[in-house]
């Protein structure tokens, strides 16, 4: 499980993508990386946190205290309009990076 | 990305000001994050805390990404300094005090220096205003004002000026009241208030066709003060009359508040064409007042002289009688308002910066000594991990937070400073200077106040700069020895104190001498015990009978009538002398008349050099006599009797009578001080008829001052509807004279003053200092069988040679610069060797006896406790 570790950038893009779903909390946000992912992407909560803040910071999300289904305080997050655009770069530059990676594969 | 960045500071600096709720923040989110998991997966929560990772890591990496990291360093570095200052108050409070008064006085006389020679005039564009002044070459240049015709004239043909008025000074007498006064008014053009840009609070100013006609136009402006004062601030006031002198003049308008004319001093205005008869104003010969004018966007002062003198050429030319030797001075009004003030403000700027350098010198051996004292802590520090520029920059925080309280007690002493300064002062300040703390004094302040922090800083550098550890530790354990950069450092301090505080005595002897020279001044009149003042009178009276009245009281030791006082005024007169030779208008002679009673000399005891004073029967017999000053006698009479020689007003051919000279007296410094404006001699005519507004001069047996009341009373009982004013004793009048030498005097004493002192604490505590760090070499020293004289010389030598050494460069840096004030020195030389040995004596004993008192302390040094002491 351990050594799927996701790359700072890597786990960037895909916070981001995954709150194109809706506002969700931190755990929320890892337990669907892993489900989506068929439990092949595991998302090490150590990084988690410091990686939503900084986005935050850089204002691609935003957060904002609320109750969530067992009616515990937990924290939201939310992609904002910067944070889509970001998403939308980084997606693209994605796509092309692993097209190109595939076509290297298959040719090889 | 500049969004990116004005958010997270926007983010970051809301986290910062609540830095609780960032943690707690955090705290939640993980708890939430484990309780989730825990319920969710079914594990424990031990197990889950344990698959997290280590929590405390991912904290601080949140949290640091959060906040701002130099604000962060320097709120902890501040929290530190506000510690270890706290924990030695007596170091603490004597720092902040230090750099309190110097960091007070530099910002208080800064304020003063702003206020008056960095701010505009109050008036529109005011770099743009100037006076035109006619002036006559003499002797020296003359100023003399401009005549009338001259005005228009040069109104006329010149094209470097947007505008001119004529700006002449007035007295008026308000009368058709209970009680009479006098107020001090300008006589203007039309022009002049839009010369300076100032519009009428209310009402409006003058109409051109009321400047227009001589005496046609009685109009009257009004100061805010007299409009209050005389008509209640009634707003409706513009349309009423006031009666001045025997005339009903009508109000058309009042000025605003802060207006009181370029003299300052105006509560009324009038137009030019009341200021004098036809006949007055079409004499082009009679010059008494100074024109403003204001250039032409563009236009400098210079290129108006250039066209002015072209002017003044023609004006020559056309009108050789009364122009001959005639020119006009272009000068900029600031100069002419403030001028006086700038060198001394500029002295005392300098002075005032040296006794903040002396207390920031101070404070740095403070430090230093504070510093070495703390090798052992700063040595751990490093020893534990602490980055040498960390720990610096922690030093420099202290030192910076020193400043800074020094600079916030600093701001508070100017407050009051400045305004003691301007009210305290014997120098009038132009009512629109008010100094005080805003934006910028405080903008100064501050400045001064990093300066000093970071120069306060360099002493703690030093130190640090080549602090080995395992020496420090072994150094701090064992105070065997003086450190020797510290000492150096500690002596250039000494040495820096001792020349600057030599520099700013020096500059203090030389101008108290000079204050000095001035209270000196014989002025050829014994002005003690006398009082004048001036009366106005209903009507043109023989004011004998009240000269009689003010005789009668008791105290009264004489009195004199006359037509002025001594250095308040008066103008001059050419005259003839009987049988001169020809003479040209360059070397024409003027004197200035005053025309007094039989009593004048006794009173003013004026000796005789020959002759003798009125007689009374010569004040009523029309017989023309007349009493001149030497001067006036060894110019056409060298080397004979003047004694019924006689002269004339105006010239030979004038219709005026002679005048036989009866008596000579001495020069008399009748008009100024310390000397007379020009070198014109003086000459008194016998006061003859009645008078309208006479001077009265008092000599008393008691304090001249304390017989006012009774005066008053006396002149009260002989008619209420005469008009006192002008009431000074004759050594306020003086005073008035040398106001700005004493001020500068005074200030530079004071600072001089807080200079030796600071210089002496600063030595006494470099001194003390040493003698406690060598308190175990001396104790060696004495067990090894040094004597008491051996100890004393060892250690008072090295302070006595940094004194000298001090004092040296202090007398050659004074040298230097003491040819800066000389033009603010009377009678004293730059290089005055009195102010020089005086300033070096007092200096060197005052610093000796604060290097010997901690040397003779180590001299009683037990050699046994020294050497237990560690």
């Amino acid at each position: 499980m351990g050594d799927k570790a996701l790359v700072q950038g890597t786990l960037d893009m895909l916070i981001l993508k995954t709150l194109t779903r809706g506002v969700m909390h931190g755990y929320a946000i890892v337990e669907f990386i892993q489900q989506s992912s068929d439990e092949v992407l595991r998302v090490e909560e150590g990084a988690l946190y410091p990686a939503l803040h900084r986005l935050e910071l850089r204002g691609l999300l935003a957060s904002e205290w609320g109750v969530s289904e067992n009616n515990r305080r937990a924290k939201f997050y939310k992609l904002t309009a910067a944070g889509r655009k970001q998403l939308a770069e980084e997606s693209a530059s994605w796509n092309r990076l692993s097209g190109a990676v595939a076509r290297v594969m298959q040719t090889a | 990305m500049n969004f990116e960045i004005l958010h997270g500071l926007r983010l970051r600096l809301r986290a910062l000001l609540w830095r609780g709720r960032l943690d707690r923040d955090l705290q939640d989110e993980i708890e939430f994050h484990l309780n989730e998991r825990a319920a969710r997966s079914g594990l424990s929560p031990e197990e889950a805390r344990r698959r997290f990772g280590n929590t405390t890591v991912m904290k601080e990496r949140t949290r640091d990404m959060w906040t701002i990291r130099w604000i962060e360093t320097l709120m902890q570095d501040l929290r530190y300094a506000a510690r270890t200052l706290r924990k030695s108050p007596g170091f603490t409070i004597v720092a902040v005090l230090t750099l309190a008064l110097g960091i007070g006085a530099d910002t208080a006389i800064f304020s003063v220096v702003d206020s008056v020679l960095l701010r505009p005039l109050p008036y529109a564009e005011p770099s743009r205003l100037v006076e035109l002044w006619g002036n006559v070459k003499r002797v020296k240049v003359e100023r003399r004002g401009a005549s009338y015709p001259d005005f228009v004239d040069w109104r006329a043909q010149s094209h470097s000026f947007e505008g001119m008025a004529v700006l002449d000074n007035t007295v008026a007498t308000l009368t058709g009241v209970e009680e009479p006064e006098r107020v001090a008014g300008e006589v203007v053009s039309q022009a002049y208030f839009d010369l300076l840009g100032v519009r009428p609070a209310v009402g409006r100013v003058f109409r051109p066709e009321e400047d227009a006609v001589p005496q046609r136009d009685a109009v009257v402006m009004l100061s805010d003060g007299l409009w209050k004062r005389r008509f209640g601030g009634d707003r409706q006031v513009a349309g009423r009359t006031l009666q001045i002198g025997e005339r009903d003049y009508t109000i058309v308008g009042v000025m605003p508040e802060w207006f009181r004319g370029v003299s300052d001093q105006a509560q009324l205005w009038m137009p030019a064409m009341m200021g004098g008869t036809a006949a007055d104003l079409a004499e082009r010969g009679t010059r008494s007042f100074p024109v403003l004018a204001r250039l032409r966007p563009g236009v400098t002062a210079a290129q108006a002289q250039a066209e002015l003198d072209g002017i003044a050429q023609r004006l020559q030319a056309a009108y050789p009688l009364t122009n001959e030797g005639r020119a006009v001075e272009v000068a900029p009004l600031d100069r002419e308002l403030l001028g006086d003030l700038r060198q001394p403000l500029i002295v005392l700027l300098c002075a005032v910066g040296l006794v903040l350098l002396i207390a920031c010198t101070n404070v740095a051996s403070l430090m230093l000594a504070r510093s070495e004292a703390r090798q052992r802590e700063i040595a751990m520090r490093i020893a534990l991990g602490a980055g040498r520029a960390r720990v610096l920059a922690q030093l420099f925080t202290e030192s910076c937070v020193i400043a800074l309280a020094g600079a916030a007690g600093g701001l508070a002493l100017a407050h009051w400073g400045a305004r003691l300064l301007v009210t305290a002062s014997p120098v009038t300040f132009p009512s629109f200077i008010h100094p005080g703390v805003d934006l910028r004094v405080a903008l100064f302040c501050t400045l001064i106040a990093c300066a000093a922090g970071i120069a306060l800083g360099v002493a703690p550098a030093v130190q640090m700069r080549n602090a080995n550890l395992a020496e420090a530790f072994k150094q701090a354990s064992s105070h065997a020895v003086d450190r020797r950069d510290g000492r150096r450092f500690r002596g250039a301090l000494v040495v820096a104190e001792v020349a600057f505080a030599m520099l700013l005595l020096t500059g203090a002897g030389l101008l108290i001498r000079s204050v000095g020279q001035l209270a000196a001044i014989r002025p050829g009149y014994d002005p003690s015990h006398l009082l004048t003042l001036r009366i106005g009178l209903p009507r043109p009276t023989d004011a004998r009978e009240v000269q009689g009245r003010v005789a009668r009281i008791p105290g009264v030791v004489a009195v004199s009538l006359g037509s002025d006082v001594p250095l308040d005024g008066g103008g001059a007169s050419f005259y003839a002398a009987e049988g001169q030779p020809p003479v040209t208008a360059q070397n024409r002679p003027r004197v200035y008349p005053h025309r007094v009673s039989p009593d004048f000399f006794r009173t003013l005891r004026i000796p005789f050099l020959a002759g003798r004073p009125f007689t009374e029967g010569e004040v009523h017999d029309g017989v023309s006599v007349v009493i001149v000053s030497e001067s006036l006698a060894k110019r056409f009479w060298p080397g004979q009797d003047p004694i019924g020689k006689r002269i004339k007003i105006g010239s030979l051919i004038s219709k005026t009578p002679w005048m036989t000279i009866v008596g000579v007296v001495n020069e008399l410094k009748y008009r100024g001080l310390p000397n007379n404006p020009t070198t014109d001699p003086d000459m008194f005519v016998p006061i003859a008829g009645p008078v309208r507004n006479p001077a009265l001069l008092i000599r008393t047996s008691v304090p001249p001052a304390s017989m006012a009341p009774a005066v008053r009373r006396v002149l009260r009982e002989a008619d209420a509807t005469t008009v006192i004013y002008g009431v000074r004793t004759l050594e306020e009048l003086m005073a008035r004279e040398t106001a700005n030498s004493r001020f500068t005097g005074w200030l530079m004493g004071i600072f001089a003053g807080s200079a030796l002192l600071l210089a002496v604490i600063g030595i006494y505590g470099v001194m003390s200092y040493t003698v406690a760090r060598r308190t175990r070499e001396i104790g060696i020293r004495m067990a090894l069988g040094a004597g008491r004289g051996q100890v004393l010389r060892m250690v008072a030598g090295n302070g006595m040679s940094l004194i000298a050494g001090g004092l040296a460069i202090g007398a050659v840096l004074a040298f230097a610069l003491a040819r800066l004030i000389d033009t603010l020195l009377y009678n004293v030389t730059p290089g005055d060797p009195i102010a020089f040995v005086a300033a070096a004596g007092v200096m060197a004993l005052v610093a000796l006896a604060a290097c010997l008192a901690p040397a003779a302390r180590a001299t009683r040094i037990a050699p046994a406790s020294a050497l237990r002491n560690e």
